[in-house]
């Protein structure tokens, strides 16, 4: 990568942030209050309305929301991430990755504000710290190559076949139910439960809630194979951006 | 000897815009906007690019700054960089136009270390003075343009393309915004520079690639080109009226 690219990756991050901050009133405190709306939504129709709770459904559930929130929202904003810079890439040459790659940082900017309320949170709640809460840097590892593939893909397909986008919409509604993010997939009958356990996304929040809440240990062999796919995803996806740019500025979708 | 090499060397491109559409809806859709351009430029030069509306013009300047790649044809690129000169890259309308300036002067081409040092002569020369920290939602236009043009002054690539004038902002702007454009052009620059204006052409450029319906026609020093232009656009005018 050159100096320059890198220099417009991290100059455009801090650019885009600091915009979004100074575009509201209260700024910077959206980024909190954001997610915690959102999840107390959640938390009223399913805790409170519904009675679904156990007595750990607010954990369980915000662990969920938060994983998925920053999942979604990075993948649907990099899926227009391209087209939204379609007047910028007909001026002048910038290698294209760098229009999802600036949004990858700047939501994982906001997802790292959201995961130190979520400790602060599991911890006023009442669960003990374990050693098990360090294995959670690996999980959220395998997490992000998992976002930045499906992003990146997403980012790359979305220019040329701007139906996709959606598709994406509602491809990601479907996602959200069958991620187990306000259920718990253990309750699911067979044999629709195992063919939910290919769901990647599921996987990675109940590795989650296992070493956050369970005191378990996360299931190492498919985090690997996750966050292996993911790494091959996100090459292909590259290729394939590298390999369209031309076809992308000359786009009039 | 590395001096006569040329920066940009084309040969016989062309570039398709194409639709794609479904099977049995519309089938694909194409248009050749350059069908076979060969040209060459060297360092120092000043190249006018002449021809009628839609003959390609743009399309070349921007194959030219490596943001199409040719479909068929071949062009080499030196090693150095090569874009438009073209205004307010990549603002962001809630930064202020401290951040804004920076932001567009690395999409030009700039380390963010040499927009920095630069950064100083862009706020002069943008005469934006206080309003350099506001955000630049609330400048008017010609505020607007003026740091633009600041900007794209300051970060000037080594082979500048430029399509038209350029000169913007009020009155006074616009007489130092087309003085400081002449000044690039005349100083040892490389410039493409795609004009209507033939006298500018004829005043500017040391040689003239003339493109008709995405060909070229002819490549020569302005005093063979732009006459045998202006004659074939009056025999073309002259045949169109008596239709």
């Amino acid at each position: 990568m050159k100096r320059r690219t890198l220099d417009i990756i991290l100059y455009r991050t801090y650019a885009e942030l600091k915009s979004e901050a100074q575009r509201t009133y209260i700024g910077v405190l959206w980024w909190i209050l954001e997610p915690v709306v959102f999840m107390l939504i959640f938390y009223f129709i399913f805790g409170v309305l519904f009675q679904r709770g156990t007595e750990d459904f607010v954990p369980f559930l915000l662990i969920g929301l938060a994983l998925w929130h920053w999942f979604q929202a990075t993948v649907m904003q990099c899926s227009g991430a391209i087209s939204a810079n379609r007047g910028l890439i007909q001026q002048v040459y910038v290698p294209n990755y760098v229009f999802p790659t600036v949004v990858v940082l700047a939501n994982g900017a906001k997802f790292v504000v959201v995961l130190v309320i979520l400790f602060v949170f599991l911890y006023l709640w009442g669960i003990t710290p374990t050693w098990h809460w360090l294995e959670s840097f690996l999980v959220l590892v395998s997490a992000l190559c998992l976002t930045v593939g499906i992003a990146y893909l997403f980012a790359a397909i979305t220019p040329l076949l701007p139906d996709m986008k959606l598709l994406l919409q509602n491809g990601l509604r479907g996602l959200f139910f069958l991620s187990g993010i306000f259920f718990d997939l253990s309750r699911i009958p067979e044999p629709y439960a195992g063919w939910l356990r290919w769901n990647p996304v599921a996987t990675v929040v109940d590795d989650l809630r296992n070493v956050l809440m369970r005191e378990q240990t996360p299931a190492w062999d498919s985090l690997l194979a996750i966050g292996g796919g993911s790494l091959v995803l996100i090459f292909l996806s590259l290729t394939l951006m590298r390999h369209n740019e031309s076809r992308y500025a000359k786009s009039t979708l | 000897m590395s001096s006569t090499n040329p920066v940009i060397s084309v040969s016989n491109i062309g570039v398709c815009f194409s639709r794609f559409r479904l099977p049995f809806v519309g089938g694909r859709r194409h248009y050749w906007a350059l069908t076979d351009v060969s040209f060459d430029v060297y360092p120092g030069e000043t190249v006018g690019v002449i021809g009628r509306n839609a003959s390609g013009k743009t399309t070349l300047l921007k194959v030219l700054a490596g943001i199409i790649a040719p479909d068929r044809g071949d062009i080499r690129r030196a090693e150095i960089n090569i874009s438009l000169l073209s205004l307010q890259v990549g603002f962001i309308p809630h930064l202020p136009g401290r951040e804004n300036a920076i932001l567009s002067s690395i999409l030009l081409g700039l380390t963010k270390q040499e927009a920095l040092a630069r950064l100083p002569a862009i706020i002069e020369f943008s005469e934006l003075e206080d309003f350099i920290d506001e955000p630049i939602s609330v400048y008017s236009a010609g505020m607007r343009a003026r740091l633009g043009f600041s900007v794209a002054y300051y970060a000037a690539p080594e082979v500048l393309l430029i399509d038209e004038s350029l000169a913007v902002g009020d009155q006074d702007f616009r007489v130092k915004s087309a003085a400081a454009i002449r000044e690039i052009i005349t100083s040892n620059h490389t410039v493409i520079l795609v004009s209507h204006d033939l006298d500018t052409i004829r005043q500017l450029c040391d040689r003239v690639v003339w493109i008709e319906k995405g060909e070229t026609v002819a490549v020569d020093v302005p005093e063979k080109v732009i006459p045998d232009y202006q004659h074939h656009e009056r025999q073309r005018g002259i045949s169109t009226s008596r239709d």
